[in-house]
């Protein structure tokens, strides 16, 4: 069986890319503007979330024990606490502690804590101060707390955990749709550039028809350009990307230092991979499709 | 062989283009198909072609039922035809050698066989020396020639040529229709759509004449007749 010449092939499509060059380069400027889009918000939906799980981190639930619980008691309480799931750290906080603590938080007033407690027992009860791994599981975390001996009550903002776990829903939510209206549009361009490309050569295809050609030989090129136009897009989006989330990330950096910013270096392989990908299917989707009509018999 | 069966096309609109054709064309045979606009020569070829399909009846070719063919072989099928079109349909943006080469690339043909051949071809036809111009710096004569010789790159066994002199000067005329007896005399089938009385009637072959879609007349060095043209 006769082979076709792979080199032919792309000679065709870089030769069609030229030969239809505005609107292979409207092509690879809608498709940038996409994939740098998409970048943006993908960078900004994982930024949202890193911090929003920094917020998290910040929740800890708080059991105090009852004020005549023993020290035994206490003791096996904190190993009680400590074995539960959903446990990240458990601080244990003295009545001592407490009281240096009401002190340093009045300040330069800390002698009134000291008038006040004066010569008296029992005043302040031990704390916990306990830290968690998952959100969504607080409540379940906060229930079983509740149910510990010598626990006198369990203070928590299981709310914040909540409306966190919604923003997150929601930003994912709005990010997954984003995302496939923005891979439609790319999609869509593409079918019209390749459309356009394949309509001024269509008499060119016709002939080809009448000498024997396959959909196969007909095809490859111009799957090859769609390939082509993805991969330019992909390269051209990420150094663009790059360019423009370095400068938020040193603006960021210096200016609000509140909100932390993901040094790139830490997700550039996942941009890059996700552009290429992206890209590239967006090419072979818009060529083939754009070429559906033209490939009958 | 080519053997149309009690073959009869209709079009989904209603319109009946041929009826009950039969028809036998041997291999190596010389023939003109003559008839008015709307007669139905070009369904005929658009069969031949396997661009459409006979609505009832048997169409062959070769070794080829074409009712039966599936849409993967019909390339394959098309390769054993050599198409020439009245508005040529040269690749304006490739030379003389490559728009003959590009035929054999179609295939797969490696390059070695398409530079041996190109030039075999285009001396048949009359243009080794013009191998480096564009369509555009050739006669209207001169372009027929290439999209002959591009015909013929690939070994075909039948020529199909549609009103292959209508856009040529009357000095070209002779030159083509030549290089086409030429080229039957090789033992390759010529099957010629024309409107052209003078060239049907000084070349003596067999002439084939449809009118409203059915065969009026087959006869062996017929003559054209005048009321059938245009």
């Amino acid at each position: 069986m006769r082979r076709y010449n792979i080199f032919y092939f792309f000679q065709q499509a870089f030769k069609g890319l030229w030969r239809n060059g505005l609107m292979s380069l409207a092509a690879i400027t809608v498709l940038l503007s996409c994939l740098v889009l998409m970048g943006s918000f993908s960078l900004l939906v994982y930024n949202v979330n890193v911090n929003i799980e920094e917020v998290a981190q910040l929740n800890e639930i708080v059991v105090i024990a009852e004020l005549d619980a023993t020290d035994e008691q206490i003791a096996a309480l904190s190993e009680e606490i400590a074995a539960l799931d959903n446990i990240k750290e458990v601080k244990y906080i003295s009545e001592e502690e407490g009281l240096e603590s009401e002190r340093f938080r009045y300040g330069e007033y800390s002698y009134l804590v000291d008038d006040i407690f004066e010569n008296q027992e029992n005043i302040l009860p031990d704390v916990f101060k306990i830290t968690y791994e998952d959100n969504s599981r607080v409540a379940n975390l906060v229930y079983q707390l509740g149910q510990l001996d010598h626990v006198s009550k369990v203070n928590n903002r299981t709310d914040i955990a909540n409306d966190i776990e919604n923003i997150k829903s929601g930003v994912s939510f709005i990010f997954v749709w984003f995302l496939a209206i923005l891979f439609v549009i790319s999609i869509f361009i593409i079918i019209n550039t390749i459309k356009l490309g394949v309509e001024s050569r269509n008499r060119e295809i016709s002939a080809m028809r009448y000498i024997g050609a396959t959909n196969f030989f007909m095809m490859t090129p111009f799957i090859i350009e769609g390939i082509i136009i993805g991969l330019i897009s992909a390269g051209l989006a990420y150094l663009l990307q790059t360019i423009l989330y370095n400068a938020i990330f040193n603006a960021m950096s210096n200016d609000y230092k509140m909100i932390s910013v993901t040094p790139l270096s830490e997700v550039q392989t996942y941009l890059i991979l996700g552009f290429i990908v992206i890209g590239v299917i967006a090419g072979i989707l818009g060529s083939a499709i754009s070429l559906r009509k033209y490939m009958k018999v | 062989m080519i053997e149309f069966n009690d073959v009869t096309k209709i079009f989904p609109n209603g319109t009946v283009a041929l009826e009950n054709i039969n028809l036998k064309i041997e291999d190596g045979e010389f023939v003109f198909i003559v008839g008015a606009s709307g007669a139905g020569k070009s369904t005929l070829m658009r069969l031949l072609l396997r661009e459409e399909q006979v609505t009832s009846g048997v169409l062959r070719v070769g070794d080829y039922n074409l009712n039966k063919i599936p849409n993967y072989k019909i390339p394959y099928y098309r390769r054993q035809l050599g198409m020439v079109f009245q508005d040529f349909r040269l690749f304006d943006k490739k030379t003389v050698y490559e728009n003959v080469a590009f035929a054999m690339r179609v295939i797969g043909e490696p390059t070695s066989v398409i530079k041996r051949r190109v030039p075999t071809i285009l001396s048949i036809v009359g243009l080794v020396d013009k191998y480096k111009n564009f369509p555009s710096e050739l006669s209207g004569g001169e372009q027929q020639r290439v999209a002959l010789a591009r015909a013929l790159a690939n070994n075909p066994r039948i020529i199909i040529a549609d009103e292959p002199t209508a856009n040529i000067d009357p000095k070209m005329k002779m030159e083509i229709m030549n290089l086409l007896v030429k080229i039957n005399s090789k033992g390759k089938t010529v099957i010629v759509v024309t409107h052209e009385k003078n060239i049907v009637d000084y070349f003596q072959k067999r002439v084939i004449t449809i009118r409203d879609g059915h065969i009026v007349e087959d006869r062996i060095g017929g003559m054209f007749e005048e009321d059938e043209t245009v």
